[in-house]
């Protein structure tokens, strides 16, 4: 398959308190067209990733709302949902549209507001990302994480600090990244020293909550000059941790990697520039031995010896954006931001996070504790 | 669902809990692999440190999952306790 990335853009994402929603997706979509070339009368179709706009904004009808917000009139558009994951997914409906021959021009927005609420509330409503078992037992979702770490740690003798050498890692790379929420490089210390928020886990074990919104234009029509999907792969597991085959792994990532892979007809060695879902540091370890850019129980030591470190890395900088972690995490938008990201090393115009020679990309969006795995695979 | 016994294969304490568990945390959650077969995600409680291993062995128990709503309807469910 080929679908080329015409335009893209992305706001900063953080704690934008005087930013609404409408706001943020004019800034993404006005940056993405204008990287087109194009007006928005020749977008046919509006695909919008987001999570909690029902939950926390009371807002669901996101398809209509922002086809007319942003002036794409009478256009198609449709809300995606599903969980972190809904702007990989967005793109991937989008993808889907254009390959059907049904539209030529689809723009793509990923889009989340929820910073202006009390965590407690966000912690609730995240939750509906789990299964109701686990939101009768009052997990919350780093709780997840945190059992999968745990066993993580037992199963290959993971450790804190290899798990803090992830966020040193996206905190860096945050600091070269006028976008991220986060601007300061942090060390091992400080990640292990901060506040515990659900053990193993510490806050710096934890991406935050943003604010933020991305945009892409997908087309048809390729140019010498595009950079293009060539693959796009969803695959999905069962929603609890307790239904689970294997605690050690997110057997969704691996299939949609699998199927992104033969789609692409790529290796993961073949892989220069890679954004993972890092929603917490155990994240990005099961991310890259899932992904099989290493192998099982390897993960740990090679981000500890900056092995995907921009600068030190030996194949493959992981999430040079800073991730989910450095970056911020607006959950819809993230989806898309990895696709932007991808597209801006790609094009060599990545600035101080540039990869060099940087050839093929994935991006990797996780939905819930691995329910959902959607891989993108992008090619100059 | 009552009475099953199981042991710990992975665990967390929940320190920043979610709107309606605030009178409760901190807490365990805890994944327990069934004696009688499969997995469950449930509460820890009447607990001490020392539960917190893996292997500790747990019976389900009912026990009030939160706050009754507005409309004084006491939600009950499944939690788990460790067996001593």
């Amino acid at each position: 398959m080929k679908v080329s990335i015409i335009g893209v853009a992305t706001t900063k994402f953080g704690e934008l308190w005087s930013v609404s929603p409408r706001a943020l997706a004019h800034e993404a979509m006005s940056g993405a067209l204008k990287d087109a070339g194009i007006e928005n009368g020749r977008i046919q179709a509006l695909f919008v990733g987001n999570m909690l706009s029902g939950m926390l904004g009371g807002q669901e009808h996101l398809g209509a709302f922002f086809a007319e917000e942003l002036g794409f009139s009478h256009a198609a558009a449709i809300k995606i949902e599903g969980a972190c994951a809904s702007g990989g997914l967005a793109i991937h409906a989008a993808v889907s549209g254009i390959l059907s021959g049904q539209y030529e021009t689809v723009a793509v927005l990923g889009v989340e507001k929820m910073t202006d609420h009390k965590p407690e509330d966000v912690a609730a409503a995240l939750m509906g990302a789990g299964s109701s078992q686990e939101r009768a037992s009052g997990c919350t979702f780093p709780g997840l994480y945190a059992i999968l770490a745990r066993v993580h740690m037992l199963k290959f003798g993971t450790t804190q600090e290899d798990m803090a050498a992830v966020a040193v890692k996206n905190h860096y790379h945050a600091s070269l990244n006028p976008n991220a929420q986060f601007h300061r490089p942090i060390t091992i210390e400080a990640v292990l020293k901060s506040h515990k928020v659900t053990d193993p886990l510490t806050l710096l074990d934890c991406s935050p909550i943003s604010d933020g919104a991305s945009a892409l234009i997908l087309s048809i029509k390729h140019q010498a000059s595009s950079i293009n999907i060539v693959a796009s792969s969803v695959a999905t597991d069962t929603l609890g941790l307790a239904e689970r085959n294997n605690l050690t792994q997110l057997q969704a990532t691996k299939e949609a990697a699998m199927r992104a892979y033969k789609q692409a007809g790529i290796e993961a060695k073949d892989i220069d520039v890679a954004e993972v879902h890092d929603c917490f540091t155990i994240a990005e370890i099961l991310a890259l031995e899932d992904l099989g850019i290493t192998k099982k129980g390897d993960a740990a030591g090679g981000i500890r010896r900056g092995e995907f470190t921009l600068g030190s890395a030996k194949r493959v900088v992981v999430n040079p954006s800073g991730g989910l972690k450095g970056c911020g995490h607006p959950i819809g938008a993230t989806g898309v931001k990895q696709v932007v990201e991808l597209v801006e090393q790609l094009r060599g115009e990545a600035g101080k996070r540039q990869v060099k020679d940087a050839r093929v990309g994935l991006a990797h969006n996780v939905g819930g504790s691995g329910a959902t795995a959607v891989v993108h695979i992008l090619k100059k | 669902m009552l009475g099953r016994t199981g042991n710990i294969i992975s665990w967390t304490i929940v320190r920043v809990p979610p709107a309606d568990f605030f009178d409760q945390a901190p807490y365990p959650v805890v994944l327990i692999e069934l004696d009688d077969g499969g997995r469950i995600t449930a509460q820890l409680v009447d607990w001490e440190d020392r539960n917190l291993k893996i292997g500790q062995k747990v019976t389900t128990i009912v026990r009030r999952i939160i706050k009754p709503n507005t409309e004084g309807v006491i939600p009950y469910g499944i939690k788990v306790k460790p067996l001593w």
